[in-house]
């Protein structure tokens, strides 16, 4: 593991998820109803990412853009002691709005890590609950998958998987109609995006979102599910092998 | 072509099916390796029969009991047909006498020779059981004999799986397992030399396959003259060349691949064919070897069991007299131009590679996805012709030339059914 592939999975692939936390989540929803205010993460060796809130909307873009409040971290460490709870602060720039800082953003991130990181004594009690498990899963898929295509690009190991996976695209997704992320592959980087795709070069599909759960927390094998429908592979077979590689040295880092 | 024929029948696999999902609760994977569903590329896995109730000749039936034509032949066991009675005979006589025992039955020395006989560059034979076994031990003894450490390996390569033979990313694997292995291009000798140039006196062995049997792409038989200039670079820089012949064993020429090419291997492996699915491997050296060989510290508890070396003695006497090889091959074509044909017919461009006997097959103007073919592959085995989507197949000798005739039949139905199911395929007028 490397800090500076560590670090683009905390921005692109964790706190991207604000944007879905605040659309799944009615009480993140309410907070970011009040808000009106754009973000840009700046964190040295690693890249930007702007988080905006907006006529009750999050939105997530990788890359510079329009902000009110800039944050720079001076290295991937920096930035990773942030997203890992321990006590750092970032060079800002903006002084007033440091206030979104403190309160409503350290709100939604606490609740990104209800449903991320709970409580190993309270989890079995928290996934009682469908919703929680519905948006725990999701939010986990979402980390996962985003995961993979930083660690496509950047990571050591990631970056020989990605050196055998041939152009196109790929898709992954819970049911026909549930959340998909999908891939394209060119020059053996990963773009990662939401949304189906309607005729991928590679297509793994959970049926349901329980399957999906089991897969994502170890609890099923994929080669099961295969075997049980639970789990469709189709398409280029090649690309999806390395797929499941990349999907291990995701394990790595989220562990 | 013009085919005549009765609808085919839709074979029920629940039988398959639910075995499969017994073996979930105690096997990893259910079935593991590429005989498994993930390996074996099966598409959707539950159309696909996954368990046999017996088998004979060019058939297996699964424990449904649906009859089905096998050009996969256990991926390359069955040679001259599932059951051979000769072989079968002979193996039976050996297991009256003995097979597993504290002193070894002369019956290895009489297999040794047979061997020794039959593979042109064979001087000395050593056994075990799988082919990955084999190609370590070919590592090792060319490691043994040069002092060096680094391998060169070609692209698409595959040698078993030890670790070393897998690659970065894979399960289990560590960067420090692949430490000593050189990568080139297939059908590259000029990045070889330059590998031997740059790593003096470091590379100990050369190992590759025939010719570029890789799952995933198209098969490539090597350039004219490719095997020459391997064989002579490795000669100039004192490299030990290792012929995987494990899947392409007898498949090519029976006495030994390379001898098809025109050039002798100091090492060579073979497993699958050698005795007709009885479990034995071989490493056959050149006889400036033989001291090395005999140093690796190297066996396994079934390793000179005497029941395989029976079937295989039997196996190479029958192949022999019936020039196995060479007819097979002769089947292996007859079945692709016929499937070739018949794919334009209805609108595909078949490609057919590697060689004849063990031949790949692709649609060319399949979606990217390649997702026609792998529909193409399961309607053929929901009707009893087992193909495989993206590994090359395999010709035993039992295959007959009515097996041929459905075997056709059904591609046909197949690719009827797939074109109809997807309108929107870019097919030949």
């Amino acid at each position: 593991m490397d800090n500076v592939t560590m670090a683009k999975i905390n921005l692109f692939a964790v706190l991207r998820n604000l944007e879905d936390l605040c659309e799944l989540d009615a009480e993140s929803k309410k907070i970011a109803e009040k808000l009106n205010i754009a973000v840009e993460f700046n964190v040295k060796e690693v890249g930007s990412a702007v988080i905006a809130f907006k006529d009750g909307k999050c939105t997530f873009t990788r890359g510079k853009g329009k902000a009110s409040l800039r944050l720079y971290f001076t290295s991937p460490e920096h930035f990773n002691k942030l997203i890992n709870g321990e006590n750092t602060i970032p060079i800002f720039y903006n002084v007033f709005k440091v206030g979104f800082l403190l309160k409503e953003f350290t709100q939604l991130t606490d609740r990104l890590s209800y449903f991320l990181q709970p409580p190993k004594e309270k989890l079995a009690e928290y996934l009682k609950d469908r919703t929680y498990f519905e948006i725990n899963t999701t939010l986990t898929a979402y980390t996962a998958f985003f995961a993979m295509a930083e660690i496509a690009n950047y990571d050591y190991v990631g970056k020989a998987c990605a050196a055998r996976v041939i152009p196109g695209t790929i898709l992954c997704c819970i049911g026909e109609t549930g959340p998909a992320i999908n891939f394209t592959v060119k020059d053996h980087k990963f773009v990662a995006a939401k949304g189906q795709l309607k005729a991928p070069t590679a297509r793994m599909c959970f049926s349901t979102i329980d399957f999906a759960h089991k897969i994502l927390n170890g609890q099923a094998s994929s080669f099961g599910g295969m075997g049980s429908g639970d789990f469709a592979v189709t398409g280029a077979l090649d690309m999806l092998e390395q797929v499941a590689k990349l999907l291990n040295v995701v394990s790595e880092y989220l562990a | 072509m013009e085919l005549k024929y009765e609808p085919k029948k839709i074979i029920n696999v629940d039988g398959s099916n639910k075995e499969f999902e017994r073996a979930l609760n105690t096997i990893p994977a259910g079935i593991y390796g590429h005989l498994g569903p993930s390996e074996g590329c099966m598409v959707p896995v539950n159309v696909y029969p996954k368990y046999m109730s017996k088998a004979k000749g060019a058939y297996i039936w699964d424990v449904d009991g649906n009859r089905i034509i096998d050009w996969m032949c256990a991926y390359g066991p069955n040679y001259l047909g599932y059951n051979d009675d000769e072989v079968d005979a002979a193996a039976a006589e050996q297991r009256k006498k003995g097979d597993c025992c504290t002193l070894i039955d002369p019956i290895t020395n009489t297999f040794s020779e047979e061997v020794c006989k039959t593979i042109e560059m064979c001087d000395w034979t050593f056994f075990a059981k799988n082919g990955g076994d084999v190609t370590q031990y070919a590592v090792m003894v060319a490691r043994s004999y040069t002092h060096r450490k680094k391998i060169v390996l070609t692209a698409g390569f595959y040698h078993g799986v030890a670790p070393w033979m897998q690659k970065l990313g894979y399960n289990g694997v560590t960067e420090e397992d692949l430490a000593n292995n050189l990568y080139i291009d297939w059908n590259a000798p000029e990045q070889f030399e330059e590998l031997c140039i740059k790593y003096k006196d470091q590379i100990a062995a050369f190992i590759a396959t025939p010719y570029m049997h890789g799952n995933f792409c198209d098969n490539d038989t090597p350039h004219e003259g490719y095997w020459q200039k391997i064989r002579a670079i490795c000669d100039k820089y004192g490299v030990v060349l290792i012929i995987d012949d494990v899947r392409a064993g007898f498949r090519i020429d029976i006495q030994g691949s390379l001898h098809k090419y025109g050039v002798q291997p100091d090492l060579a492996c073979y497993c699958k064919a050698i005795a007709n699915g009885y479990n034995v491997s071989c490493c056959c050296g050149k006889n400036f070897l033989l001291n090395a060989a005999s140093d690796v510290a190297y066996t396994g508890s079934y390793w000179l069991s005497a029941v395989p070396f029976a079937a295989g003695v039997a196996t190479l006497r029958k192949a022999r007299a019936m020039d196995a090889t060479a007819e097979n091959a002769k089947k292996g074509k007859k079945l692709t131009d016929g499937l070739k044909e018949i794919a334009k017919d209805n609108g595909f461009d078949l490609s057919v590679t590697g060689e004849p006997g063990m031949f790949y097959l692709r649609l060319k103007n399949d979606f990217d996805s390649t997702i026609l073919h792998q529909q193409w592959v399961a309607e053929c085995v929901k009707r009893g012709v087992f193909f495989t989507s993206h590994h090359n197949h395999f010709v035993n000798s039992a295959i007959s030339d009515a097996d041929i005739q459905e075997s056709w039949e059904v591609a046909d139905e197949a690719w009827k059914v797939v074109k109809a199911n997807n309108p929107d395929g870019h097919y030949i007028k």
